[in-house]
């Protein structure tokens, strides 16, 4: 299918681009204090988790349906 | 008010004080103020507590006679469901977190209102909604399934049972949120010096309570919400035709319910530890441990559901580990009864009302809980589970643990309230007249359950057959039903009469220790003229109170614009 | 003890030194309300858990799965259309946190042009979800996977756009004046929110579409 390829497609570029942004932001916020900082990074830790599994999604390690 | 609107950083201390509230709607009925708050909780609660207590006494003249005396099998069920849903969720949850938390968690700890008092103000007003929800339910047939509307028997209510998920579903949120206020409130706003081993024992069971509500009640509102959608859309959650399972709900709704039971409980152990300490003149015994075993209830609560479910049918390796657990919850619940009977031990008892009920819980509630060790065991429960036995135990819980709590805590804590005393006389009565009633009501019922009594059948022709004296218990039972419902009938007259004509109370009636009692009765709308600093523990008879600025005499009145009260801004938008 | 300067001026030094720009009251009432919110926002995930722990027990006892629906098996959801909107919402996210980094550095600008940014990924994946629940091919009230599906994204769907009502809100505020370089309670707990939602969506994507 050409649409799925390119959902996957632009799921891979953009999951890579976003991924890496929130890695960032969290190495930048790692030494911030108090509970709001706290919950933020434990927050950006599981997107870029889940930047992680739309990555995978889109190079079909994942979810690829028989 | 004045959230959003302060715009400047310049603004100072004046932005965020909450003034005295003015006129007659500001002051009573959208009050801000936790302490009127409380009242409207104990009287709403009060309120539907007569009409599920006027239930329960029909199901009980039902019950008189084997075919059923009074009233359709169809109404019978509708009214013992009415019964159980209406006690549980609209006159226990807001009696004993509303309005006993409400009234006396931010005196103890020295604070002049909850966090959120916005907050604490909707919390209320969704109960009186919830209930009008629920009595219209009854316009619809009302709801047949008992108190836990278990699908796919539920699924045949229709509108009535939409309107019962409905009515669950809001005083969830309401449950919710008071619990989020005061877990903030407890965390945050003790007084200076109060460190986490310094807090009054009531205090710690309301953080118990509070943590259960706010984290157990959401997944009440999971299941009550998915059974809402599947009444009215045809969502197939727990209809086994379709898929789903009903077993699924029963997990779901128990998650909460289970830890509900504490919920109700932990605060009347909360009153417990502060009765019986001040009527015994002695420090209570096992501080630490009474405080650390409400935590353990709190998390071992989480644990024990599915000893609701022996009889659907759970796998076995599912089974033992809940027995285990329900087991080992009687551990913490064993220490606080022995700490609070060894607080009782060589101290001077002087036998008040709130005494007498704290005693008389003593008694009852133990034996409450010493049937649900029975229960816990999986052969004698799948046995036990749909008879009276139940029943029994379940209400020595209940109505002799958290109830009687309850009504230990209201001549404790009236005069604080109101400025006056109960009536001793009538509250002495009226604990008497509770507590034979109590036992006369619910101690048969374990023999009757004991010989096989179905529960929740309008009629019991078969039973009475087999066993011609259970129609004789039945008839002993509703009588003394009637004692229990008396008692109430007096304790409201007593509430409304000592209003008036009550002795004046001063400001430390019982000579109690906690920093409520340092104040005036009733206590100004900013409770405290200046936060009291805490070194100590309260329960120490001994020793010199352990606060400084609690001076009531000559501390001046401070300049209104120097109490800075809880800001009334919303939790997630403004400044 | 913190809780001081709330109820008397007494502890005005202590927090003082903490927000250090920021009157002493402000502050107090600042840590009140955060951990409100971060409560309200467990309390939140209680909910999503038991409706994810309802998914699972159903979906684990299903003799099949997708289940059958008048003898055909309903056909699994569109991996690489979800996986193209996850992104679209997970960017949204890093686009907020960028929102409140310029702010805190006082960068208003910016701040708006992030916080745009984030609202329009937001609609982008509302409209995304819209298109997915038109083409998915299962109904609501079918079986128990469309049951799940549609309650539990309905759900999560609810709480973007409420996510996206709440974000335009403090926008208007901001544009108001509401909000100052040391005063932004509201915008922290819209940042905290935005995320909070975003991290929902990844236990959801995982669920339904890579399980």
């Amino acid at each position: 299918m050409n649409v799925a390829i390119i959902e996957r497609g632009a799921a891979f570029l953009g999951a890579i681009a976003v991924g890496v942004s929130a890695i960032v932001q969290l190495k930048n916020d790692w030494k911030a204090r108090g509970l709001d900082a706290d919950v933020t990074k434990l927050l950006l830790g599981l997107m870029a988790f889940g930047c992680v599994l739309a990555l995978l999604a889109a190079a079909n390690v994942l979810g690829a349906r028989s | 008010m004045h959230a959003g609107t302060s715009t400047h950083d310049s603004h100072d201390v004046a932005d965020h004080i909450h003034p005295p509230a003015e006129g007659f709607v500001r002051k009573y009925v959208f009050s801000l103020d936790h302490k009127v708050i409380g009242f409207q909780y104990f009287f709403t609660g009060l309120l539907i507590m007569l009409i599920a207590g006027s239930f329960a006494e029909l199901v009980r003249l039902q019950l008189t006679d084997p075919k059923g005396a009074i009233m359709s099998h169809q109404a019978y069920n509708v009214m013992f469901t009415m019964h159980g849903t209406a006690m549980v969720w609209l006159v226990l949850i807001p009696l004993v977190t509303g309005a006993l938390g409400n009234f006396v968690m931010p005196l103890q700890i020295g604070a002049r209102d909850v966090a959120f008092p916005w907050l604490n103000m909707i919390s209320f007003w969704i109960v009186p909604i919830a209930a009008l929800i629920l009595f219209s339910s009854l316009l619809f047939g009302g709801p047949h399934a008992g108190w836990t509307e278990y699908p796919p028997i539920s699924l045949a209510d229709g509108t009535a049972g939409a309107l019962w998920c409905l009515s669950i579903f809001t005083v969830g949120i309401s449950s919710t949120m008071t619990g989020l206020n005061f877990m903030v409130t407890i965390i945050k706003m003790r007084a200076p010096g109060m460190t986490w081993t310094r807090m009054p024992l009531f205090v710690w069971a309301t953080f118990a309570t509070a943590l259960m509500n706010m984290v157990a009640t959401v997944a009440l509102s999971a299941a009550v919400g998915a059974l809402f959608l599947e009444h009215v859309f045809n969502v197939p959650f727990f209809d086994p035709a379709r898929g789903g399972s009903a077993v699924l709900y029963e997990h779901m709704f128990w998650f909460y319910s289970h830890p509900a039971v504490y919920i109700f409980i932990l605060p009347a152990f909360g009153v417990m530890s502060e009765v019986l300490s001040t009527f015994s003149r002695k420090p209570i015994f096992g501080y630490k441990m009474i405080a650390f075993s409400s935590m353990a209830i709190a998390i071992l609560g989480f644990t024990v559901w599915a000893h609701h479910m022996f009889p659907s049918g759970l796998a076995p390796w599912l089974q033992i580990p809940f027995m285990i657990l329900t087991y080992a919850i009687g551990v913490p619940t064993g220490i606080k009864i022995f700490s609070w009977m060894a607080t009782l031990w060589g101290g001077r008892i002087h036998f008040t009302t709130a005494m007498l009920y704290a005693l008389g819980f003593l008694i009852t509630f133990s034996f409450g809980g010493v049937t649900g060790i029975f229960l816990a065991s999986v052969p004698v429960d799948l046995h036990e589970h749909g008879t009276y036995f139940v029943v029994a135990h379940f209400h020595y819980v209940v109505a002799g643990g958290a109830v009687m709590g309850f009504l230990a805590a209201i001549p404790y804590w009236y005069p604080k309230a109101t400025g006056r005393m109960l009536s001793e006389r009538l509250g002495q009565l009226g604990f008497w007249l509770f507590f034979i009633g109590l036992n006369g009501t619910f101690l048969p019922m374990h023999w009757l359950g004991l010989e096989g009594m179905p529960r929740r059948y309008a009629s019991y022709v078969d039973f009475a057959k087999a066993h011609p004296d259970g129609v004789f218990w039945n008839q002993f039972e509703t009588v003394f039903s009637f004692m229990m419902a008396a008692s109430i009938g007096l304790l409201a007259f007593n509430v409304i009469w000592s209003l008036r004509h009550g002795k004046l109370a001063g400001i430390n009636p019982w000579g109690a220790r906690t920093l409520e009692w340092t104040i005036n009765s009733p206590p100004p709308y900013y409770n405290f003229k200046k936060i009291p600093q805490v070194f100590g523990r309260p329960y120490d008879y001994d020793q010199p109170l352990p606060y400084r600025n609690t001076d009531n005499a000559i501390e001046p009145f401070p300049e209104y614009g120097k109490v800075v009260m809880p800001t009334p801004a919303p939790v997630g938008a403004g400044a | 003890m913190a809780a001081a300067a709330l109820h008397d001026l007494s502890g005005h030094d202590a927090v003082a030194a903490r927000y250090h720009d920021v009157d002493a009251v402000y502050g107090e009432t600042r840590d009140i309300r955060l951990l409100g919110f971060v409560f309200f926002l467990l309390a939140d995930c209680v909910l999503f858990s038991s409706f994810i722990f309802a998914y699972i027990y159903l979906r684990v006892s299903a003799p099949a799965w997708p289940p059958f629906l008048n003898g055909h098996q309903l056909p699994w959801f569109d991996t690489s259309f979800a996986a193209m909107n996850s992104v679209v919402l997970f960017g949204s996210g890093v686009t907020m946190h960028f929102a409140l980094e310029n702010w805190k550095h006082l960068n208003k600008r910016k701040f708006y042009g992030w916080l745009i940014a984030t609202i329009a990924l937001g609609i982008g994946f509302l409209l995304g979800q819209a298109h997915e629940y038109s083409s998915v091919g299962i109904s609501w009230a079918g079986t128990t996977m469309g049951a799940s599906f549609f309650t539990l994204t309905g759900l999560h769907g609810f709480h973007v756009f409420i996510g996206v009502i709440y974000l335009t809100v403090l926008g208007i505020q901001v544009n108001r004046g509401v909000y100052t370089g040391s005063k932004y309670f509201g915008l922290t707990a819209g940042t905290l929110y935005w995320h909070f939602v975003d991290v929902i969506w990844v236990a959801l994507f995982f669920l339904f579409y890579l399980w």
